[in-house]
C-alpha cells in the first residue's frame, strides 16, 4: 500500500532527474574541462576558437544526422564564408552586416549540392565533391588574393576590447588583462551561437522542421504523408552550409585574417566535434543534440591545444588529429561489438 | 471515385530483363467501397498500388481519382487524398520521433507545412482521443520514441496516421502479414471498424482467400500484370473460398495458356 503511494513521488522524481541529466553530464564535463585548463597551460583562447567553430558541428550534425547525408561541400562553404566576410571588411563593410552576407553565399554553395544531387541523381557524396573543388575557385576570387589580413579594422570583437580590458583590469588586476581579447572572443561568439541554436531549435519544432527531421530517418513514410522530400534535402543542406559559412565569417575575425586554404578538412573537425558531443553527453532530443555538437567542438579545441602543446605539435598537425578523432569514434563501437560478441562466444563455448 | 484505364507499367523496358508489371488494368472502385485485392506472387498487386499512390509512373493508360487525372502527379501531392499502410511495420512510421511526432506529420496531410508549432496542445489532446478509441494502450506514451513499439502497435499507429485527415483512398499493402495472429487479427479488426465508422474508400491487398472472402464488399483477382475478374453485390456475398480457388485455377490457366499460345505463334 505504501509502496503503491510513493511510486508516483519516485516516479515523478526520476523523471525530473532523467530531464536534466543532460544538464549533469553538461556540468561534469565542464569540471573536467576546466580542471584541465588550469593544470595545463591551455590558454582560454581555445574556447573562443571552439566556439567560432561550433557552427561548422552544427552544420555537419544536419546534414549527417537530420538528413542522413553525407555532405562534404562544408570544406567548400566554410573557406567561402570566411573569404566573403574578409573580402566585406576589408572592403569598408561594418563587421555584423557580413555575418548574413556568409550566411546566405553558404546556402548557395548548400543548394548547388542539393540541386546536382537531385537534377542529375549523382549520389550525395560525388555531388558535394564536385561543389567542394568548385568551391575553391570562388573562394579565391572573393578574395582575389591567397591571403586577407585583417590587422587594423574593425571587426565584430573590436568595440568590446577596450571595455573589456578595462574592465577586467579594473577587477581582476593586470594579472588577467592579456585574456581581455580571449574574453571578447567567448561572450561575442557565444551570444552568436546561442541566438542562432535558439532560433534553430524552435525551427526544428515547427511544422516544417519536423518535417525536416523525419525526412532523413524514413523518406518512404515522409512521402506518403504528403511531404515534397526533395525540398527537405534542399532545406537542410542550404541550412547546414550557411551555418558552416556563418562560422567561417566569425573565424577570420578571430584569427584576424582570412586564407584561401583554411576550409581544408573543416568537415572531418565537425564530425569530430558531433561524435565527441554524442559520445559524452549523449543528447535525447535534438536541441540537446545541436548543443552537444557545440561543446563537443569546444571540447575538441581544448583538448587539442591541450595534446598539442603536450606533445609539442604543430599548428598545421590539426588534420591528422580530428582525422584520428574520428576514426577513434567510429572504430570504438565496433571494437566493443566484436568483444561482446567473442566474449559470449567463449562463455557458451565454456563446459 | 478511383478509376484505371488501360494502365500499363514496364519494369527494364527494352532490356532482357524487361519486367511487364502491369498489363492493361481497368479497374473502378466506387466511393466507400471496400477492395479486396488476391493474386499470387508477382501478380503485380503491389505495382497496382504503387501506381495509384505514384510511386510508379504508368507508360501508358490514365487514373483518376474523383475525377482530377492523376497519372502523373507526384507522390507527394497524391499523399494529400491518399493514405497508405505497408507490409513492413517500419515503413509507415518514423523511428526516431515520438508517437506524438509521427501523428502531427500526418496531420499536415494535403496542407502546407509552415512556421507553425508542430504540435499544440490541442493536437496533442485530438491524438490522446484517437488513440484511446483504438485501445491499444498507445494514449499514456505520446512521448515514446515509435522505435520502442511493438510491430502491432506500430502497424495500428500507422493505420491511424493514415486515417487521420479523412483520405479519399486508404491503400493497406498485406498490412497485418508480417506480425503475429494475435496482433494480425488487432490491426485487421481495427482496420475494418475504422473504415467503417468514417466511411473510407479501401483497397486491401492480402495473401489470405479467407480475409478476402470476408471482409470487404468487393473482391479483384490479379494474375500476371492483369484482372483476371472483379465481383462484388450479392455475388460477391455468396462467394466462398472454395469458390475463388476454383475460379482462380480456371481463369489462371486459360490466362496462362493464351499467352503461352501467343509466345508460341
Amino acid at each position: 500500500m505504501t509502496s503503491n503511494n510513493r511510486a508516483p513521488h519516485a516516479r515523478r522524481y526520476f523523471a525530473a532527474l532523467k530531464a536534466h541529466t543532460f544538464l549533469v553530464r553538461l556540468g561534469v564535463l565542464a569540471f573536467f574541462v576546466g580542471g584541465l585548463m588550469s593544470l595545463s597551460n591551455v590558454n582560454i583562447g581555445a574556447i573562443g576558437q571552439g566556439l567560432a567553430l561550433a557552427l561548422v558541428g552544427v552544420g555537419v550534425y544536419i546534414s549527417f544526422r537530420v538528413l542522413n547525408f553525407p555532405d562534404l561541400s562544408v570544406d567548400g562553404s566554410f573557406p567561402i564564408g570566411g573569404a566573403v566576410a574578409a573580402a566585406l571588411i576589408a572592403g569598408g563593410t561594418p563587421a555584423e552586416g557580413t555575418l548574413p552576407a556568409a550566411l546566405i553565399a553558404g546556402a548557395l554553395v548548400g543548394l548547388t549540392t542539393a540541386l546536382i544531387h537531385i537534377t542529375f541523381k549523382i549520389e550525395g557524396l560525388l555531388a558535394s565533391i564536385i561543389v567542394m573543388t568548385g568551391a575553391y575557385t570562388f573562394t579565391l576570387r572573393i578574395m582575389g588574393t591567397s591571403n586577407i589580413p585583417l590587422l587594423n579594422v574593425r571587426t565584430i570583437l573590436t568595440p568590446y576590447e577596450a571595455p573589456m580590458r578595462e574592465f577586467v583590469t579594473a577587477t581582476f588586476g593586470d594579472a588577467l588583462r592579456r585574456q581581455a581579447n580571449n574574453l571578447v572572443e567567448i561572450l561575442i561568439f557565444g551570444v552568436v551561437v546561442a541566438i542562432v541554436l535558439v532560433v534553430l531549435n524552435a525551427f526544428m519544432h515547427t511544422e516544417i522542421g519536423l518535417a525536416l527531421r523525419a525526412s532523413g530517418k524514413n523518406s518512404q513514410m515522409v512521402r506518403a504523408v504528403g511531404i515534397h522530400d526533395r525540398m527537405m534535402i534542399i532545406l537542410g543542406l542550404m541550412l547546414s552550409n550557411g551555418l558552416a559559412a556563418l562560422a567561417g565569417a566569425l573565424t577570420v575575425q578571430q584569427l584576424g585574417f582570412a586564407d584561401v586554404q583554411m576550409g581544408v578538412g573543416i568537415i572531418v573537425r565537425g564530425l569530430a566535434a558531433v561524435m565527441i558531443g554524442e559520445v559524452l553527453l549523449r543528447p535525447k532530443n535534438i536541441g540537446q543534440a545541436l548543443w552537444s555538437a557545440v561543446f563537443g567542438m569546444i571540447i575538441f579545441e581544448v583538448a587539442r591545444a591541450w595534446v598539442f602543446s603536450a606533445l609539442n605539435l604543430n599548428a598545421t598537425d590539426v588534420r591528422l588529429v580530428s582525422a584520428l578523432v574520428v576514426l577513434l569514434a567510429l572504430a570504438v563501437p565496433n571494437v566493443l561489438n566484436r568483444l561482446r560478441l567473442w566474449q559470449r562466444s567463449r562463455a557458451h563455448a565454456a563446459p | 471515385m478511383l478509376h484505371l484505364e488501360n494502365v500499363h507499367v514496364n519494369f527494364n523496358t527494352g532490356s532482357a530483363s524487361e519486367v511487364r508489371a502491369l498489363r492493361g488494368i481497368d479497374l473502378t472502385v466506387a466511393s466507400t467501397e471496400f477492395v479486396t485485392v488476391i493474386g499470387a506472387n508477382g501478380a503485380g498487386k503491389s505495382t497496382l498500388f504503387n501506381v495509384i499512390a505514384g510511386t510508379v509512373t504508368p507508360d501508358n493508360g490514365q487514373i483518376t481519382l474523383d475525377e482530377q487525372t492523376i497519372t502523373h502527379a507526384p507522390e507527394y501531392q497524391r499523399a494529400a487524398h491518399i493514405g497508405r499502410v505497408f507490409q513492413n511495420p517500419t515503413s509507415g512510421t518514423c523511428a526516431g520521433l515520438t508517437i506524438s511526432e509521427n501523428l502531427a506529420l500526418a496531420l499536415r496531410r494535403g496542407k502546407r507545412r509552415g512556421l507553425r508549432p508542430a504540435i499544440t496542445r490541442a493536437d496533442r489532446e485530438h491524438f490522446r482521443e484517437r488513440l484511446q478509441a483504438m485501445n491499444m494502450g498507445l494514449e499514456s506514451r505520446l512521448d515514446t520514441d515509435v522505435a520502442f513499439l511493438s510491430g502491432g502497435q506500430r502497424q495500428a499507429l500507422t493505420l491511424l496516421m493514415a486515417t487521420l485527415t479523412q483520405p479519399k483512398l486508404l491503400l493497406l499493402d498485406e498490412h497485418t502479414a508480417a506480425l503475429d495472429p494475435n496482433a494480425a487479427a488487432q490491426v485487421l479488426e481495427l482496420t475494418v471498424r475504422i473504415a467503417r465508422e468514417a466511411q473510407l474508400t479501401v483497397i486491401m491487398i492480402t495473401h489470405s482467400m479467407q480475409q478476402a472472402v470476408e471482409i470487404g464488399t468487393c473482391v479483384v483477382m490479379m494474375n500476371r500484370g492483369k484482372i483476371l475478374f472483379q465481383t462484388s453485390g450479392q455475388e460477391r456475398d455468396q462467394l466462398t473460398v472454395e469458390d475463388l480457388i476454383a475460379r482462380f485455377r480456371a481463369l489462371r490457366s486459360a490466362d496462362d495458356e493464351l499467352s503461352d499460345r501467343t509466345l508460341l505463334a
